[in-house]
């Protein structure tokens, strides 16, 4: 405090130099993305050169069929990867917490080497496989473009969920579940009405963390789809080969938006779960 | 009475869906580079096992594109480093606390955004015939001719990654902020030896984290040098994913993959042991000047709650 009252008057050198490197790097970090946001409202044929203001490349999206359903192929594939995830990641996460064991090192060693492993090796991996379980297995469900996808999406989600849900629960103690036992609750209510609720902001960040993970994957997307069932990045990936239009800035300007709601709401909720700045970053910044 | 169900088979699916989807996969890959390529049609085949793909991936050509990602690599790693630290003290210490939540939701942003259309926006950005060349032209500057090169790679990693740098070094700062700063300054420390000795080695978690959460990824990265690279920038990604889609040699691609991964862990392991050594002097003194009864600088305390998972995470990648 005393510390403030003194230095109040005069700023040192060395603030402004911080506020100053701080606000170009900020800038430097936006810079493409508004370039992108920019880009998709200029008519004209390529992305590049700017002719001039429209909408005509929203437009566009409306015309082109093949972008619509690229979108919607990335929905669903994100919905439902993000159920997978939530669902396996939560389970694991209170299993963990409630359960600690040397088990526990292991699965947490799992988790890490998924979540390090460079995409592109999942990405090569998932290939082969996916033809091994549905072509020499004779699996076809694996042939099928969205349960590819959803599988190859789920991976690096599984450890953000088991992890978001796991920190959550270590930090509170097991008395409640404790007390809801002793009031002879069986084990599969106590989990429903106890457990859950506590877990509850976890699993929710988690879900919607999945679904924008699952929505821009790119790397492992374009290894394991299938011609009938493209994802919007893998579809921009093959217009970055045949020339960019803006009708890609206007898609990729699109699920930029859809991406900002999703994140909004994990804020929100991990706000109105009692979270601080550094919480959020640290749920957020990659576990 | 307490512990009836066996708790931790919950975690059994979770458990079978990464054996089946993860590691089984990666063991394919890894058994698949010891095979060949046995005509043109057929991918791979393994009745025959050896080691010639591993000859094949050390052939100067190959070896020509490893040299470049493990340049652009430690370059891309390095200025992240040297970007994103002030970027974060600023963020945890010198910034108004009220601006936190918005200054880690604008660091947030870009990190989220997808990265293909991030790198998209830097190739619009540094094109010959975009508006920044024109601008420039019009100043009496050349066309801009950085694209396609391995300046714009370097440069696109280096965006890319800033975020990953910049978050986990963010939160070690925002630990460290506050009573041990203060009592560091008035037990008459300057600005310069509080960071140095009492900030610096307290984030060092944090430091250590976000070195491993760039230098990893960047190492096998694929889209940057796809989208800005060309022809003069390939990265080790590329020729991986090229052999698996374009020529087709899954055995080939898969020692390379392998490959890959090793150098990544070797480099990152010399990495860790040079900085050992180099700081080996600071820590001796350190240790010296604050003691024993204070185990504070070397070992990141285990918090309470998110920290600690995150914390012991990193510990295990530091290790």
């Amino acid at each position: 405090m005393s510390d403030r009252l003194t230095r109040r008057p005069r700023r040192s050198w060395s603030d402004v130099a911080f506020n100053v490197w701080g606000v170009l790097v900020m800038l430097f970090l936006f810079a493409p993305i508004l370039v992108i946001i920019v880009s998709s409202f200029n008519v004209g044929r390529l992305l590049v050169s700017w002719d001039h203001f429209g909408f005509d490349s929203f437009l566009a999206l409306l015309a082109k069929p093949a972008i619509r359903d690229a979108v919607w192929i990335s929905v669903q594939t994100g919905f439902i990867a993000a159920l997978v995830a939530t669902v396996l990641g939560t389970l694991a996460g209170i299993a963990m917490s409630r359960n600690p064991g040397k088990w526990v090192w292991w699965f947490l060693g799992l988790l890490l080497l998924v979540s390090v492993t460079p995409e592109i090796v999942d990405a090569v991996a998932l290939l082969p496989w996916m033809v091994f379980l549905g072509q020499d297995l004779g699996m076809s469900l694996f042939n099928d473009g969205i349960v590819r996808l959803v599988i190859g999406h789920s991976l690096f989600s599984v450890a953000v969920v088991s992890y978001l849900v796991r920190a959550r629960l270590v930090g509170q103690e097991a008395n409640l579940e404790e007390a809801s036992a002793d009031l002879y609750a069986t084990p599969v209510r106590t989990f429903r009405k106890v457990t859950l609720p506590l877990a509850m902001p976890a699993v929710l960040a988690g879900f919607l963390l999945s679904f924008t993970l699952s929505l821009d994957n790119t790397v492992i997307a374009a290894f394991v789809s299938v011609s009938g069932s493209t994802p919007w990045p893998v579809y921009v990936l093959s217009a970055l080969r045949s020339g960019l239009r803006p009708e890609i800035a206007a898609v990729s300007t699109i699920m930029l938006v859809l991406t900002l709601i999703a994140l909004g709401l994990v804020a929100y909720v991990l706000r109105r779960a009692g979270d601080s700045a550094a919480d959020i970053a640290r749920t957020m910044g990659g576990g | 009475m307490r512990r009836r169900s066996p708790g931790f088979l919950l975690a059994a699916p979770a458990w079978a869906w990464l054996l089946i989807f993860f590691i089984a996969p990666v063991a394919m890959v890894v058994w698949f580079s010891f095979g060949y390529k046995p005509s043109i049609f057929a991918t791979q085949a393994t009745d025959k096992l050896s080691f010639d793909r591993y000859a094949e991936v050390l052939d100067p050509t190959f070896f020509a594109t490893f040299q470049n990602t493990l340049w652009v690599g430690i370059a891309g790693t390095a200025l992240c480093f040297l970007i994103g630290l002030p970027v974060a003290y600023w963020m945890a210490v010198k910034a108004p606390p009220s601006k936190r939540g918005l200054l880690v939701a604008l660091v947030m942003v870009p990190f989220w955004t997808n990265f293909l259309v991030r790198t998209i926006g830097w190739q619009v950005i540094l094109s010959p015939d975009g508006w920044l060349s024109t601008a420039l032209q019009a100043v009496g500057f050349e066309p801009l001719a950085i694209l396609n090169t391995r300046g714009a790679v370097l440069l696109g990693v280096v965006y890319n990654y800033l975020p990953l740098m910049i978050l986990p070094l963010f939160v070690a700062f925002d630990r460290v902020n506050g009573p041990l700063r203060e009592a560091s300054k008035d037990l008459g420390a300057g600005k310069w030896t509080t960071f140095f000795r009492v900030t610096l080695p307290l984030a060092q978690p944090g430091i250590i984290a976000g070195v491993l959460l760039v230098y990893i990824p960047l190492m096998g990265d694929y889209i940057t040098a796809t989208v800005l690279g060309g022809a003069k920038g390939n990265m080790v990604g590329q020729l991986v994913a090229s052999q698996f889609q374009t020529a087709q040699n899954w055995a080939l691609g898969s020692a390379m993959a392998v490959v890959l991964i090793f150098v990544i862990l070797l480099s990152a392991g010399i990495g860790a042991g040079i900085v050992w050594l180099v700081t080996l002097p600071f820590r001796a003194r350190n240790r010296l000047v604050i003691g024993p009864p204070a185990p504070v600088p070397s070992a990141p305390s285990p918090g309470s709650g998110p920290a600690a998972a995150s914390a012991s995470i990193r510990e295990e990648v530091g290790a």
